[in-house]
C-alpha cells in the first residue's frame, strides 16, 4: 500500500524532470543547434549519392 | 500624401521587448527562443513539443528514415522549429495562437504530403497499388479537379510542396543546388527561380517518382512552362507517367473564356477517370463545394477584422494558410474546416480584446507582387520593428464569390463553370495575369476598402509579369497619395539579396521618406543572412 502511494510522486517526478529536460532544450534552442551541427555532415552524404541526370 | 491614424497598443507586451537579441552572427540559428512571458511561452513550448511530435512519428517509419537519406531537400524538415519561430517573432495572446494554429496545421499537413510520396516511391516505399492510384499535380496549381474524387480511393500528390516549396521556407539555402543544376543544363538564370529550381529537380533525379498519370498547369509565367516541359519530359518517357496539360486561360476576366476553361477542366477529370479506373461522384464534389464555401467566408470575414484598427490574422502564416486550404485542398479534406473556424473565433476574441501585434501601429500597408521564401518572416519583421502593419497580401487575396453548392442537374453544369474558374483566379495568376485591371485597379480598391496608406511591392527581380509595370505602380500610387515602397528579391536565391539586403530596403524608406526612428531597434539589423 505504502509503495502504491509512492506512483503518483514518482509519475510527478518524471513529469518534472521532462518537463526540466526539454524546456532547457527548448528555451536555448539546442535542438536547433545540433542540427545546425549536423546539416554539413549531411550535405557531403548527399553529395556522395550518385544521381542520374537527365534533361 | 495619404495618412492614417496612429494605434497606440496600452498595454506593454509580456517578456522581453527586443527580440533581435536573440539572434547572434556566429550561429546559423538563433541563441536561444524568445521569452514571451510565462503563459505565452509557456504555450509556445507545448507547440513546439507538438511540432517534435509530428516529426518523430514520421522518422519512426522506416521508408521515411530511407527517404530521408536518399532526397537532399529532406534536409530542410530537420529545421521545421526553427521554420516555426520566424513565424513567432514578437507574437504574444491570440497572434501566436493565430500562427500556431495555421502554420502547424500546415506544417502536419506537408509531413502527410512526404510520407505519401514516400510511400508510393519507386525507390523508396514502392507501394505499387498505392501508387497506381496516385495523381501528380502541380506545386502552384488548383486541385480542384479532384473535387469529386473519394480521397480514400484516390490521392492527390501534390509532388514539389515538399520538394521545393515549402523546404525553402526552413531552409534559405537548400534551393541553390537545384538552380546551379539546371544553370549547369544551360537554363537562363533569369527566370523565375522556383520553377527553375523545380526543372534542377528534375533534373537531379530528386523527385519523389510515383503516379498512375499527372496533370501540369500552365501556372503563371514563362519560368513555369519552361519548367513543366522539362518535369513532363522525365515522367512521361522515362517513369511511363503519362501527363496531361491543363490549359488554363490567362486572360480570366474575359467571359469568352470559361466555356474554354470548363471544357478544360473536363479533359482533365476525364484524364485522371481513365488512368485510375475511379470515377467523379458529384455527391463528394458539392460537400466540397460547402467547404469551399465556408473557407472563403471565413477569409473575407478574416479580411473584413483585418480592415479595422485591429487587425488579427496576416503576414506569411495567413498567406500561407490560405494558399493550402484554397489551392492545395480545395474542399476535399473536411479537417480545414474545424481550423477555419478556430482560427476565426480566435481573431473575433483578439479583434475585442484589441489585441496589436506591435506596441504602435504607424502605417497600414497592402502587400502586392510575390513573397521570397528565404525571408517569408519579413512582414512580421516589418510591424515589430517599423509598426507597418501588413493588412492583407495579393496572394490572400483570392476568390470571393460563392460556388454552387448543391446538387440539381444545373449546378452539374454550373459546377465545371465554377471549377474554370476557381482554377483560372488561382493563387499569383489571379493578379499577375488577367490585365491591368487585376494588378493594378484591384490593388487602388484594396487600398481604400482596408485603409492602407502604403503598399508594399515585392519585386521578385525575374517576375516579367510584375517589373513590367513598375512605372505604373509609381504613377498611380502618387496621383493617389498612397506610398510605394519597392523591395527587391530574388525569390529563392538568398544569393542574390541577402535577407538584411531586403530588409534595408524598408529601413532606408522609412528613414529617408519616412523619416522615422525604428519602433525596436534591435530588430533594423539582424545577422541572420547566414542562418539557415
Amino acid at each position: 500500500m505504502k509503495n502504491l502511494l509512492k506512483i503518483p510522486l514518482y509519475l510527478l517526478l518524471i513529469a518534472l524532470g521532462f518537463f526540466v529536460v526539454t524546456f532547457t532544450v527548448y528555451f536555448f534552442n539546442l535542438d536547433m543547434k545540433a542540427t545546425a551541427m549536423l546539416a554539413p555532415l549531411l550535405e557531403k552524404w548527399y553529395d556522395r549519392l550518385e544521381r542520374k541526370q537527365y534533361i | 500624401m495619404k495618412t492614417v491614424e496612429k494605434v497606440v497598443n496600452p498595454v506593454r507586451r509580456a517578456g522581453e521587448q527586443s527580440p533581435g537579441r536573440i539572434y547572434d552572427e556566429k550561429l546559423k540559428v538563433r541563441a536561444r527562443r524568445e521569452w514571451r512571458g510565462v503563459k505565452d511561452t509557456f504555450y509556445d513550448y507545448t507547440r513546439w513539443l507538438y511540432l517534435l511530435s509530428v516529426l518523430g512519428r514520421f522518422i519512426l517509419v522506416p521508408r521515411n528514415v530511407k527517404g530521408f537519406f536518399r532526397y537532399r531537400w529532406m534536409m530542410s524538415y530537420l529545421f521545421v522549429p526553427h521554420g516555426m519561430d520566424k513565424f513567432t517573432i514578437g507574437l504574444r495572446d491570440e497572434a501566436l495562437r493565430i500562427a500556431h494554429t495555421s502554420f502547424n496545421f500546415v506544417i502536419a499537413d506537408v509531413t502527410q504530403a512526404i510520407a505519401n510520396c514516400f510511400r508510393g516511391d519507386r525507390r523508396v516505399g514502392n507501394d505499387k497499388a498505392y501508387s497506381d492510384k496516385c495523381v501528380i499535380t502541380d506545386e502552384n496549381s488548383m486541385v480542384t479537379f479532384m473535387m469529386g474524387f473519394d480521397r480514400d480511393k484516390v490521392h492527390t500528390i501534390l509532388r514539389e510542396v515538399p520538394t521545393m516549396f515549402a523546404s525553402n521556407i526552413f531552409h534559405q539555402f537548400n534551393v541553390m543546388h537545384y538552380l546551379d543544376i539546371a544553370q549547369q543544363y544551360g537554363i537562363p538564370g533569369d527566370v523565375c527561380p522556383m520553377p527553375e529550381a523545380e526543372a534542377g529537380i528534375s533534373i537531379e533525379d530528386d523527385f519523389c517518382v510515383l503516379g498512375c498519370c499527372a496533370v501540369q498547369n500552365n501556372t503563371t509565367c514563362d519560368g513555369s512552362l519552361m519548367g513543366n516541359g522539362i518535369i513532363a519530359k522525365r515522367l512521361d518517357r522515362e517513369y511511363g507517367i503519362p501527363t496531361f496539360q491543363l490549359a488554363t486561360p490567362l486572360r480570366h476576366k474575359e467571359p469568352d473564356v470559361l466555356e474554354y476553361a470548363a471544357q478544360e477542366i473536363r479533359n482533365a477529370i476525364a484524364f485522371v477517370e481513365e488512368h485510375t479506373g475511379e470515377k467523379w461522384d458529384w455527391d463528394l464534389y458539392f460537400k466540397a463545394a460547402r467547404r469551399v464555401n465556408y473557407a472563403t467566408k471565413c477569409r473575407i470575414a478574416q479580411l473584413e477584422i483585418n480592415s479595422t484598427p485591429y487587425p488579427q490574422f496576416f503576414g506569411a502564416a495567413f498567406s500561407l494558410y490560405n494558399d493550402t486550404n484554397y489551392m492545395g485542398n480545395s474542399g476535399r479534406d473536411p479537417a480545414f474546416v474545424g481550423i477555419d473556424r478556430k482560427l476565426l473565433e480566435l481573431a473575433e476574441q483578439g479583434y475585442k480584446a484589441k489585441r496589436m501585434y506591435a506596441g504602435e501601429y504607424r502605417h497600414r500597408a497592402i502587400v502586392w507582387g510575390v513573397q521570397p521564401q528565404y525571408v517569408i518572416d519579413m512582414l512580421y519583421w516589418m510591424v515589430q520593428c517599423w509598426g507597418v502593419v501588413p493588412l492583407a497580401d495579393m496572394l490572400s487575396i483570392i476568390n470571393t464569390d460563392m460556388i454552387a453548392d448543391e446538387d440539381t442537374p444545373e449546378n452539374r453544369e454550373q459546377a465545371y463553370r465554377d471549377m474554370a474558374m476557381l482554377n483560372m483566379e488561382m493563387i499569383m495568376r489571379n493578379h499577375t495575369h488577367g490585365g491591368y485591371k487585376v494588378l493594378l485597379d484591384d490593388l487602388w480598391d484594396l487600398c481604400e476598402k482596408m485603409n492602407a496608406d502604403v503598399v508594399m511591392m515585392w519585386e521578385h527581380m525575374s517576375c516579367k509579369a510584375l517589373t513590367g509595370m513598375h512605372g505604373m505602380f509609381e504613377e498611380q500610387g502618387r496621383a493617389r497619395g498612397i506610398h510605394v515602397m519597392w523591395v527587391t528579391h530574388d525569390l529563392c536565391d538568398p544569393r542574390v539579396f541577402t535577407r538584411q539586403a531586403i530588409r534595408d530596403q524598408v529601413n532606408n524608406y522609412m528613414r529617408t521618406v519616412m523619416r522615422e526612428e525604428p519602433l525596436d531597434p534591435s530588430l533594423e539589423n539582424i545577422p541572420d543572412n547566414e542562418a539557415y
